[in-house]
């Protein structure tokens, strides 16, 4: 405890630190949850998908064949918002909601080359400029970062310092980017409802266009950056001349925002999406002449054509990415029907996306999870054993819910977080203290055959996820260990027992709603590498429990027991029936067998000195030859107590008042 | 002090003495000015006056409660027989500092706190009484022989529904505020209702009341550590958020946020801005779905606070009675002119720590000043039966 003081002094400002885990498969073939961003790479034929479950994935969509995951980038801990790919595909940039952008290798590798830590908030937009192999990053924190590419392919873990000067100015978070070509303008949107124009050469603010009326969410600027297109919250979609610095045309087509552009080299035409779900085609010579091109399932977030425009590929808030056919521009059309008739009635090719866990339940036993999907299939997760117990089908939440209570009460020892569309876990020392939970070895299902035996829940649950950290850091510290291990009692022994957890469980050390710090895989923990950085980065909490062996301190509940008046014992006190004052505090797991077993001693051992006095001799005979339980029988609010039952549980479901505890007890006749 | 109570006769005029009504001091227990220039406020909102009277003529054989003071002390000023005075609050103070021990002190205490947390006091007796009455009311239902009047079938009537019936105190005071949100990510507005008593207004320099409250509605960036968990996103996303009133009270009490929290002090300093508060008031900043958005005010009450702190200086108050303003300032009142009110709007300089300035203001809806002027020759002709 005292340590753990030491060590938050030490390190003003800097926020508390928890540990997080992920329960998944190993190998996630499908998007869990929406996708935010796409791009393709033609000549290679592979499509890349950024996925608000935080994993990049490949797809081979090479013409005549059907389409197939080929492979997914992880090390996004967030929403991965934006990607783009750079150097003739050698590279791919990522942008996410974990604040960082990732360099990722894609010709032999296929890994995570270097992470860029400079923004502070969730990184939304990237642009890109072929020319000049320069990228542009910008997101809720205002600023706006330029990168060079080759500069960044460069890095290596020891020299990874980049410096780089955000552009100034920007006074509101920023949704979009676009650059040139040869990078030399770039445009920002905003909820400053402008656009602004900056000239990279000088890194000034060139000009500031003023026209929407709400959040600017879609930029596209053409190849020589004199003209730009924006697509906003407000509805509409702008053409701006950069020259005249003004907005020479405003189409109204779209019902709802407007969230995703892409225009023809030329600005011939325009396709845009957005929350309304449709896809329309512009020609942006005659505006009237609008093609839907196909109804979406859901809000459109980002599309990019096939090169030849004959075919767009869909994002959307859903887990499923859709190609749908464009008209040809010489395709003849009945004008009449064009825009309310879709070009497409069925998508041309699917990307399957798999359901996203939208609700979930903590059971009472604070380590199982009921979950439903966006396909309404309910699910039972394990908490300790970080993995999936059984799919139980489209059947109704609420009810598998009530077939499972059980009336047995334990702390919150874990949050959970579904912004991935995974079950994620979060242990730190917040509103729940992850050491909160002390179980009986039974109830936590190990065979014991003490009774006594406790398990905490937390300290378990590091255990087992540091479990290849802990052995190489106590092979490291040497023979320590077995300098102890003649003293191992039970207890020890079973609190430093894990149980096992999929390797492929990606753990996570982050700041508390904030920035991730490390992310690894439970099997990569005992790496040489990911062993130092553990060694600096594990918070003192869990430094304190797991590694230094302070047992976690179990929670106090304080309770008064009270004679029943009907019974022939009396508080000494004046032998009225006022119930005794004298507090007592016990640890919350306590049994009520116990308490029982406190009052058979008590009343055995003291005559008159103890908190009790017997009145008559009725209780000696009751005291003779019996089990304490026999003896006594508890209750609480009238209801009589289980012998197994443990305090809190009293406290929480009979009790029900976070007043101190009365229990009485009477002898059994 | 007799003189002075002389002095507020001869400055209204004999003949220019409203009937019926008494103008009456409220001595002071020792910085109870908080308390005392609240009631003296409350007692000048008609409405409230007249169903705090009116609960004193329903229950006569009570047990003491907060509301059962208020409606003694309320009614013993309204019985006097003299026209000017003043009259010792004690046993309210009393029970008072019974009900809440942050008021069992000598203290000076927040006059809004104590505003607040008598309302709601109020509204709870009343909820529970009537919960009683509900409860008895079953009770007799079972052996329908009991039930002995037709009053106390009706009330049993009225009673079936009324857990989430208003009481008269919602009646009065309680108005509807609904938040909007939209998360910027998939633009979804969430809107939220909630219920208000006061509104606590956040203040700028030479300013208007109409001002501030045009702030209260403007739109507010959740963002950074801030952000919203959007239920749709499944995330914490920006958002913007806009509060506006949906349902305007009775009596509108609008609570000037004049202490504020100065870090670099550690404590509560007091902001004297000048805020202009009208006699006439019209909301702007109502929803689009607002029931009444067209109710204009009337200017009736103004706690006013006099010094530099929050639990430093002293309070009193101004109320308008039919045409004239008077001043109560603990067991002294005097007339005043309607023009002297703009001494309490504040200062113009931020260099003077101590001001006199408006705190809390009551505005009175004009439909409500017509019915409850209706209300009271009918429940004054029931009275004579």
């Amino acid at each position: 405890m005292s340590t753990l003081h030491k060590n938050c002094l030490a390190q003003p400002g800097r926020k508390k630190v928890q540990i997080s885990f992920v329960i998944r498969d190993e190998v996630e073939r499908r998007h869990r949850a929406g996708v935010n961003s796409l791009q393709l790479d033609s000549k290679q034929g592979i499509l890349y998908s950024a996925g608000r479950d935080g994993i990049i994935r490949q797809w081979d969509v090479r013409d005549n064949i059907e389409a197939t995951y080929l492979r997914s980038l992880e090390h996004h801990t967030d929403w991965v918002n934006d990607i783009v790919l750079c150097c003739g595909g050698n590279y791919l940039i990522s942008a996410s909601s974990d604040t960082t952008v990732k360099l990722w290798g894609l010709r032999k590798e296929n890994t995570c080359l270097s992470t860029l830590r400079t923004h502070k908030d969730y990184v939304r937009a990237l642009a890109y400029a072929r020319d000049k192999e320069v990228v542009a990053s910008a997101g809720l924190d205002k600023t706006i970062f330029m990168w060079d590419v080759n500069m960044l392919t460069t890095l290596t873990t020891t020299n990874n310092t980049v410096t780089t000067a955000s552009l100034p100015g920007s006074k509101n978070s920023i949704y979009s980017l676009a650059l040139n070509n040869s990078g030399t303008v770039l445009i920002s949107g905003s909820t400053e409802k402008v656009l602004r124009v900056w000239d990279t050469r000088t890194s000034d603010c060139m000009m500031k266009l003023i026209g929407h009326t709400d959040n600017v969410k879609a930029l596209v600027v053409n190849r020589d950056g004199t003209q730009c297109l924006s697509g906003s919250s407000d509805g509409t979609i702008k053409l701006w001349s950069l020259g005249q610095q003004q907005c020479i045309q405003t189409l109204r087509i779209h019902k709802e925002g407007v969230w995703a552009l892409t225009a023809t080299d030329n600005f011939s035409h325009v396709v845009s999406g957005g929350r309304d779900k449709k896809i329309y085609m512009t020609d942006l010579k005659n505006p009237n002449k609008v093609q839907l091109v196909c109804n979406e399932s859901a809000p459109v977030v980002k599309m990019v054509t096939t090169p030849d425009m004959s075919a767009i590929w869909v994002a959307t808030s859903e887990s499923s990415i859709n190609c749908w056919k464009l008209r040809k521009s010489d395709e003849s059309a009945d004008f009449e029907d064009l825009s309310t008739t879709p070009y497409n009635q069925e998508p041309y090719r699917t990307l399957k996306g798999a359901a996203a866990i939208r609700k979930y339940h903590v059971l009472n036993d604070k380590r199982t999870i009921l979950t439903q999907d966006t396909e309404k299939n309910v699910a039972v997760y394990d908490v300790l054993k970080a993995s999936k117990l059984q799919d139980l089908g489209q059947v109704d939440f609420d009810e598998e819910i009530k077939k499972r209570h059980r009336i047995i009460f334990i702390p919150n020892w874990f949050s959970v977080d579904l912004k991935t569309g995974m079950l994620t876990i979060h242990l730190g020392q917040d509103e729940n203290d992850c050491f909160a939970a002390w179980v009986s070895a039974k109830e936590a299902g190990i065979n014991v055959t003490d009774d006594n035996l406790r398990v905490n829940y937390g300290n378990r649950m590091l255990r087992s996820l540091l479990e290849n950290w802990l052995n190489r850091i106590q092979t490291d510290h040497g023979s320590t260990e077995t300098v102890q291990s003649t003293e191992l009692n039970a207890q020890t022994k079973l609190d430093s027992q894990c149980c096992k957890i999929p390797r492929h469980t990606p753990l996570m050390i982050s700041e508390v709603g904030g920035r991730c710090l490390y992310r690894m895989l439970v099997s990569q923990a005992g790496d040489e590498n990911d062993v130092s950085i553990l060694n600096e980065i594990i918070p003192a909490w869990v430094m304190n429990v797991i590694v230094e062996k302070s047992i976690p301190k179990a929670l106090k509940i304080s309770f008064y027991l009270v004679p029943l008046s009907n019974t022939c014992i009396r508080p000494v006190k004046n032998g009225t029936l006022r119930p005794s004052r004298d507090r007592l505090v016990a640890n919350d797991f306590i049994q009520v067998q116990k308490i029982a077993e406190y009052i058979h001693e008590k009343l055995s051992e003291n005559d008159g000195s103890g908190p009790y006095n017997k009145t008559s001799d009725c209780i000696s005979n009751h005291l003779q030859g019996n089990t304490p339980e026999k003896n006594f029988e508890l209750s609480c609010n009238d209801q009589v107590l289980s012998p197994t039952m443990d305090l809190r549980t009293v406290k929480h479901f009979i009790w029900k008042s976070s007043a101190d505890l009365t229990i009485y007890f009477k002898a059994k006749h | 002090m007799g003189g002075n109570v002389s002095q507020l006769e001869r400055d209204i005029g004999s003949d220019q003495f409203p009937p019926n009504e008494h103008y009456f001091g409220l001595v002071n227990f020792g910085n109870t000015c908080y308390s005392n220039s609240v009631l003296q406020a409350l007692y000048f909102c008609k409405p409230f006056r007249d169903k705090v009277l009116e609960y004193k003529a329903r229950n006569k054989r009570n047990k003491e409660t907060l509301l059962t003071c208020l409606a003694d002390l309320f009614h013993s000023i309204a019985t006097q027989k003299k026209k000017v005075g003043s009259i010792a609050p004690k046993k309210f103070i009393n029970r008072l500092r019974k009900e809440k021990e942050e008021f069992n002190n000598y203290m000076q205490q927040d006059a809004h706190e104590f505003l607040n947390f008598l309302i709601n006091h109020i509204n709870e007796i009343i909820l529970s009484e009537r919960n009683q009455a509900n409860c008895n009311g079953k009770s007799k239902s079972i052996t329908p022989n009991i039930i002995d009047g037709e009053s106390t079938t009706s009330s049993i009537t009225s009673s079936s529904s009324q857990n989430q019936d208003p009481t008269w105190v919602h009646e009065i005071f309680q108005g509807i505020l609904t938040s909007e949100t939209r998360c910027l990510n998939c633009e979804e507005i969430s809107s939220k209702d909630e219920d208000f008593f006061d509104l606590q207004v956040d203040i700028d320099q030479n300013t208007s009341i109409t001002h501030c409250l045009r702030c209260f509605s403007n739109t507010e960036m959740l963002c950074s550590d801030n952000k919203f968990k959007c239920d749709n996103c499944c995330s914490y996303q920006e958002a913007q958020k806009c509060m506006r009133v949906k349902k305007l009270p009775m009596i509108l009490a609008l609570h000037l946020k004049r202490f504020k929290y100065m870090e670099q002090f550690n404590r509560h300093i007091k902001v004297s801005h000048r805020v202009v508060f009208p006699l006439e008031l019209r909301l702007f900043n109502t929803s689009d779905d607002a029931v009444n958005p067209d109710r204009m005010y009337n200017l009736v009450a103004v706690v006013i606070h006099c010094g530099s702190g929050p639990n430093r200086g002293h309070y009193i108050s101004i109320v308008k009675s039919h045409d004239f303003w008077l001043l109560f300032d603990d067991d002294m009142v005097d007339k005043i002119d309607q023009s002297a009110i703009e001494d309490f709007y504040g200062l113009t300089s931020d260099l003077q720590k101590s001001s006199e300035t408006g705190y809390i203001l009551f505005y009175q809806s004009r439909d409500a000043t017509e019915i409850s002027n209706s209300g009271m020759s009918e429940s004054k002709s029931s009275h004579c039966k």
